[in-house]
């Protein structure tokens, strides 16, 4: 049993996977911390409920603890692993709806009934991107909200908040370029 | 070649006409590396950009934070054991899920909780699951004998030829050791009948990890019991005695489980099992 407790608030994922890994359930703590909201966001936007949601990032992270040693680092970051667990148990649930909508489209006769509105795996990159766009430093994340969610121009962006246009331009080419590696990063993990 | 600077390939992505300057054009006319790198600053802005405004609840993390500590609290280690193996089964990544029954079957997570048996033992085996009732500090009384078997068993398993070549061993009930999921290996595990106390002689075929060394345990089916026979020597092969106990019958102690545990002094199971399989009584 290990005594020493470390603060992982600034610890590398790759050194909390390790940790968590290794049955320190401070990293526990911390993974919820850092990724809790976004399983939970993923499985609302998923299911539209919050019960689920709820119970879902629950069994994500009960489920992950207790599994934590088949965890290899080799095979991708921990919130890839998390969000591989978190697929597979929403996947669950929509197939499970599918099952009892069919059920009720044979009673009802009703046909074109829509299950999902899109694939589980572009709705969870969707929201990684979110989340990774909304913890960029200021000015970078500012100019890539604006550019992405308002549809602003380069030229708006740079009088709104007063940057040279250059700047803006390669702040968002930088962005996009740290986005792209966290995208890979927080969803890679080969089956 | 020189490729075009990903700067400038991130702006192209982002819309920037003049980002490319017409020698960078033609260089990624012709080159599968740069239009892939163009393509995933693609994704990332197709992404970015079709992405509305969330319109999610505030999750309730400290609620959903108190209900992973409170299942996570400590229960007997056979039911951790079980609760691993249930866990695993349907929630690592690396399983097929399209083959897995939906996992919301009511009453599915508590599968675990109630009847820890019902995991642990293998699936030929009859078990009172639900019945057994924890016995408070039982299984403290164990750990003597573990320790001394700890000690014991690389000695032993130096000794395994001798002992398995003697004429008057027999084999009385065998069984195959196969692969939890999320490991690789298989096995075999003999109860031997000897002149003197019986012997369990195990062999498993799988990798030993760094940093870790294998333990190899006889678990009883009421989920509540078990003894450490000894450390598995890198080999992966040793025999081991068994308590005199169990000279005329496993008693229940017919699961074999061998655990991949980790340096830390910390004699319980490290609920992360390799191989298990279970032995006809």
């Amino acid at each position: 049993m290990r005594a020493r407790r470390v603060d992982w608030r600034n610890a590398s994922d790759s050194d909390l996977a390790a940790g968590f890994a290794d049955g320190d359930d401070s990293c526990l703590e911390e993974s919820f911390r850092r990724w809790g909201s976004l399983i939970y966001t993923i499985a609302y936007r998923a299911l539209d409920s919050s019960s689920e949601a709820e119970d879902i990032t629950q069994q994500v992270f009960v489920g992950a603890w207790q599994g934590r040693t088949s965890y290899q680092e080799s095979k991708g970051s921990l919130p890839g692993w998390l969000l591989g667990i978190a697929r597979h148990r929403i996947a669950d649930r929509q197939r499970a709806r599918a099952r009892d909508l069919k059920v009720v489209r044979a009673a009802t006769s009703q046909a074109n009934v829509k299950v999902e509105s899109q694939p589980l795996v572009t709705l969870i990159d969707r929201l990684v991107l979110v989340e990774e766009i909304q913890r960029l430093p200021h000015p970078r994340g500012t100019i890539l909200r604006m550019a992405f969610w308002e549809g602003q121009s380069y030229s708006q962006i740079a009088e709104r908040l007063q940057l040279p246009l250059g700047t803006v331009k390669s702040h968002a080419r930088r962005a996009l370029r740290q986005l792209r590696v966290r995208l890979e990063e927080v969803t890679s993990w080969s089956t | 070649m020189v490729h075009v600077n990903s700067a400038l390939l991130a702006g192209h992505a982002l819309g920037q006409d003049d980002a490319l300057d017409a020698a960078d054009q033609e260089h990624l006319a012709s080159c599968s590396h740069c239009r892939a790198e163009l393509d995933q600053y693609r994704r990332v802005v197709t992404l970015g950009q079709g992405t509305q405004a969330s319109e999610t609840p505030t999750p309730p993390l400290d609620r959903i934070w108190r209900s992973i500590q409170a299942e996570l609290a400590p229960t007997s280690a056979t039911e951790e054991i079980a609760a691993t193996k249930t866990m695993v089964a349907d929630s690592a990544p690396s399983l097929t899920a399209n083959d897995r029954p939906a996992s919301d079957v009511p009453g599915n997570d508590e599968t675990a909780n109630d009847k820890p048996l019902s995991v642990v033992a293998a699936s030929d085996e009859t078990t009172d699951a639900g019945g057994a009732k924890p016995i408070p500090g039982r299984r403290r009384k164990w750990w003597p004998i573990v320790a001394a078997a700890a000690a014991l068993g690389l000695v032993v398993g130096a000794g395994a030829t001798v002992i398995i070549n003697r004429n008057d061993v027999q084999v009385a009930a065998s069984t195959a050791l196969s692969a939890l999921p999320g490991h690789t290996g298989h096995g075999t595990a003999e109860l031997l009948r000897t002149p003197n106390d019986p012997e369990l002689r195990v062999s498993v075929d799988g990798p030993q990890p760094a940093d870790r060394y294998r333990e190899v345990w006889l678990i009883n089916s009421d989920g509540q019991r078990m003894y450490s026979l000894g450390v598995l020597p890198e080999s992966g092969t040793a025999t081991y005695p068994l308590p005199t106990l169990l000279a005329n019958g496993l008693d229940g102690f017919t699961i074999v489980d061998v655990s991949i545990e980790p340096y830390d002094g910390n004699p319980e199971h490290s609920r992360n099992s390799q191989v298990r399989g279970t032995l006809p009584e």
